[in-house]
């Protein structure tokens, strides 16, 4: 989600160095996870442990993504990535909460409630991408 | 807020990339302030001043002052 110039500060690179592992314990988590709840049908606490354990790696990106915020020294990039956040948040909610409505209406189908990361995630990107792109229209000195 | 940055930068013939080394900020950042796109923090803006060892209002104008 960071753009290439946040990688280039000790914040940027260190959220890089937590962000792939975590990402890759979340894969590894999902695919474990289902894979296991087909072949074993668990119930009670085992169940709960197995279903549960996939949005472990995703609430840890988010602690990654927090800790950037803290750690950035550079407070131009930091505000910049916080407005990006923002925008995130502000599509995520309205896109589930129309979502929810329209649900509740028998208009849409069920959107399961993790999805509420994926907007979130999609919304930031969509914030940079118009931030990147007021700074290219405000133009670059040399 | 208007600023001088890019003025006081030409006079030392400093890129904003050494600039932002000075700083110890993103060239973004530099670009950022001198095209008066973001407003520095407090200590940032005295960073600025004290590179160019001048006070701040020498570096930035007042924003009431502005026009």
């Amino acid at each position: 989600m960071l753009r290439g110039e946040n990688n280039s500060t000790p914040a940027g690179r260190a959220y890089l160095r937590r962000f792939w592992p975590t990402m890759i314990s979340y894969v590894v988590a999902l695919f474990g996870a289902t894979w296991a709840l087909r072949h074993f049908h668990p119930t009670g606490a085992a169940l709960v442990v197995l279903s549960v354990l996939p949005a472990v790696p995703v609430i840890a990106i988010i602690g990654v993504m927090g800790l950037y915020i803290v750690e950035e020294r550079d407070e131009y990039l930091r505000q910049r990535v916080v407005s990006g956040m923002l925008v995130g948040i502000a599509v995520s909610l309205s896109v589930m909460t129309a979502w929810g409505f329209m649900e509740e209406a028998g208009v849409l189908p069920h959107l399961p409630g993790y999805f509420a990361f994926v907007l979130w995630c999609a919304g930031w990107g969509i914030g940079q991408c118009l931030l990147g792109l007021r700074e290219r229209h405000a133009g670059h000195g040399a | 807020m208007i600023n001088r940055l890019k003025v006081l930068r030409a006079e030392r013939n400093w890129s904003q990339g050494d600039l932002a080394e000075k700083l110890e900020v993103s060239r973004q950042s530099v670009n950022a302030i001198e095209t008066g796109r973001y407003d520095p923090s407090l200590p940032l803006a005295f960073k600025i001043a004290e590179l160019f060892g001048l006070a701040i209002e020498d570096v930035f104008t007042s924003p009431s002052r502005e026009n």
